[in-house]
């Protein structure tokens, strides 16, 4: 095939599913493409009538087939009976009669040549969870990456993914929250300064769609196909990942056919766990890199919780955690599991100290809060789950109101317990679980960290 | 069940009797969105557009509606309003939807008042074509209140001395439903009232 096309559009649409009226390209140039066969285009959704003349619809884009999450009407753009998909609407409506477009013509070649900055050691557990990465890679299966928080999983990652991209492949590091992306981003921006890459997350400001090292949130894996030679999905237990069959199916379909998938997380379910166990490999770290035990959790009552913050009042032991966070000047993280109690705990709250804020996945500052903290801006921040993993800051101290909340799974709380002491400096910290009445769940995180720092021996 | 329209979550409810003689109408938002939606029922009286029935003010979650119906063209999003809608009406009511351009309403995929009034299962005229593809939303309020004539009476439509009303989705200015009022009127129209979803009032 020499026919000529122009690379632009070969850059932006090589691996990518793309809504065909969606492009920064001009119709023309589209339909030229088209027209010469290195775009291919193909319906949005299908539908497909059953034995039983019912209607069955599939999005080609996020592979929804969920009967729920179709809506048909009148469309007056086919003139007929239309259904589209509701699952992945937030990138552009897609439906019967939307079309969307893929690159059929000669692939993008990548750069070769690629510095890794990162100038710190392994140790020596890391260092062959990073080969054994590297070689599961090269074999093409599954690996699974299975560190204690505060172990140096991102450091892993540098030495396989050098290789690959030397090799002039194409990588991609997928986590369900954006707030893992966003707190990535800096740091591999740092470690591989003359590659090109992205960070793809609802809301951001993209510039370079053919970089060949793309960090995405799950979701905009939707808007790939066949791109990647190999994905890393950090923090893969995390919701919704778990909870939506799409987004697995998402990650599958962004990878190239014989790719291999793998995954980094400190709490991995049995299913993750069985699932590897089966075609892949398992790497486990139950050391920190400082070498440090996990901070065990203290169990504290603060019995009828909700209708004292309902109240506008904050329970004594609560409140004495945080005057004296605030008397040693120490950074804190207060989790509560929903928002809106949280948002009456606030009010309350401040009157300690009127810097404290509250964060929440819906709350256009969050970005901001977060950075507070770490720059000693701020003394504490009140938050739900969405800063339960991912985050960094040094001698942070954590309490969760409400632990006994089904939200709080003993994975969550693992996670919420793995902020604290991860600075060599500050290897401890407080990990409060503040409760109405001791859960399974609350046990099962005890026991767990007890096992890992055990070395991992003990049931 | 059906999850929630607006946060997808799965809805809760109460087994009831009403519920499984199917007497309650089936929710179609969480507790949590539907109390994002507080009604303000605004009514205004003047002399072209005899009376608006304003149902909503226009605030955030509102805004959030009206974009994801519109603009990320949600059809299923109808259905949101539908009960509030269905019961600002009674059913002797003349209803004229304020039309779309066809160029525009094809580009759209479906004409969104219409499609309001088809989820509240109300039935309609369509009396008046849109004359050009102009967009209230991208012009300024000076340009709004001296816009040329914006509707025409459709070939053959009768217009009867009796009452109109009038739906549009948003209320702002107050020009797209005066144009409207104005034209019905002047083709014998006894009465013209209108109900608007949202009244956005600029400050």
């Amino acid at each position: 095939m020499n026919k000529p096309f122009d690379p632009a559009v070969r850059d932006f649409l090589d691996g990518r599913i793309w809504l065909r009226q969606h492009t920064p390209f001009s119709v023309e140039i589209i339909n030229e493409h088209i027209e010469s066969g290195m775009i291919e285009t193909t319906p949005g959704v299908t539908m497909k009538k059953g034995l039983f003349g019912q209607i069955s619809c599939k999005c080609i884009r996020c592979e929804n087939e969920d009967p729920q999450l179709f809506t048909s009407f009148d469309c007056l753009q086919c003139e007929g009976p239309c259904a589209y998909c509701r699952n992945c609407l937030q990138m552009g409506r897609v439906s019967v009669c939307t079309e969307l477009i893929v690159w059929n013509g000669p692939r993008t070649l990548y750069p070769t040549e690629h510095a890794l900055a990162w100038e710190g050691t392994l140790t020596k557990h890391q260092k062959r969870a990073s080969e054994e990465l590297y070689e599961s890679t090269v074999r093409a299966r599954p690996h699974l990456i299975h560190a204690v928080c505060g172990s140096g999983k991102t450091e892993i990652l540098f030495e396989p993914i050098h290789k690959l991209l030397v090799a002039g492949k194409r990588i991609c590091i997928a986590a369900p929250r954006v707030d893992v992306i966003l707190e990535l981003e800096p740091r591999l921006r740092a470690a591989f300064p003359s590659t090109k890459l992205e960070a793809l997350y609802g809301g951001a400001d993209v510039k370079a769609f053919e970089a060949q090292l793309i960090l995405a949130t799950t979701h905009q894996l939707y808007r790939f196909c066949h791109a990647f030679d190999a994905i890393f999905v950090d923090e893969a237990d995390a919701f919704p990942y778990t909870a939506e069959k799409t987004l697995q199916h998402a990650v599958r379909k962004a990878a190239k056919p014989a790719a291999p998938i793998h995954f980094v997380t400190a709490t991995p379910s049995d299913k993750l766990l069985a699932d590897i166990k089966k075609k892949g490999a398992v790497s486990t770290i139950y050391r920190r890199y400082h070498g440090h035990p996990l901070p065990g959790p203290r169990y504290e009552p603060l019995w009828n919780y909700s209708k004292e913050l309902a109240k506008g009042k904050i329970p004594k032991a609560l409140e004495n955690w945080i005057i004296q966070r605030l008397d040693l000047n120490e950074p804190f993280l207060v989790f509560f599991h929903e928002i809106e109690l949280m948002m009456k705990a606030e009010q309350a709250i401040r009157q300690l100290d009127d810097r404290i804020r509250a964060v929440h996945s819906a709350h256009p500052d969050r970005k901001q809060h977060v950075q507070a903290l770490r720059a000693g801006k701020i003394p504490g921040l009140l938050t739900t789950t969405i800063l339960e993993r991912g985050i960094t800051i040094k001698n942070i101290q954590v309490a969760v109101v409400g632990a006994e909340q089904s939200i709080f799974d003993a994975g969550a709380l693992v996670q919420i317990g793995g902020r604290v002491g991860r600075n060599v400096n500050h290897p401890s910290g407080e990990f409060v679980l503040f409760h109405n009445g001791i859960s399974y769940a609350m046990d099962h995180a005890r026991r767990e960290i007890k096992r890992l720092n055990a070395g991992g021996d003990q049931p | 069940m059906n999850p929630c329209l607006l946060c997808m979550k799965p809805i809760s409810e109460v087994a009831s009797w009403q519920s499984f003689f199917a007497l309650e109408k089936k929710k179609t938002l969480c507790d949590d969105c539907s109390k994002r939606f507080v009604r303000a029922d605004i009514k205004e009286e003047g002399d072209v557009l005899d009376a608006v029935h304003s149902l909503y003010e226009y605030d955030e979650a509102m805004r959030d509606w009206l974009h994801q119906y519109k603009f990320l063209q949600d059809v299923a999003l109808a259905q949101v309003f539908s009960n509030e809608l269905r019961r600002a009406f009674s059913s002797t009511d003349t209803i004229v939807p304020i039309p779309m351009h066809p160029e525009r309403a094809r580009s759209r995929t479906f004409a969104h008042v219409e499609t309001l009034l088809d989820g509240a299962k109300r039935p309609y005229v369509q009396l008046l074509a849109k004359t050009n593809t102009s967009v209230m939303g991208e012009k300024s309020r000076h340009e709004r209140l001296n816009m040329e004539q914006l509707f025409e009476l459709i070939p053959g439509a009768v217009v009867q001395p009796i009452t109109y009303r009038l739906v549009d989705d948003i209320y702002t200015t107050g020009t797209t439903l005066r144009q409207a009022a104005t034209v019905l009127k002047q083709a014998g129209a006894a009465r013209v009232e209108a109900v608007s979803l949202i009244r956005s009032i600029q400050k």
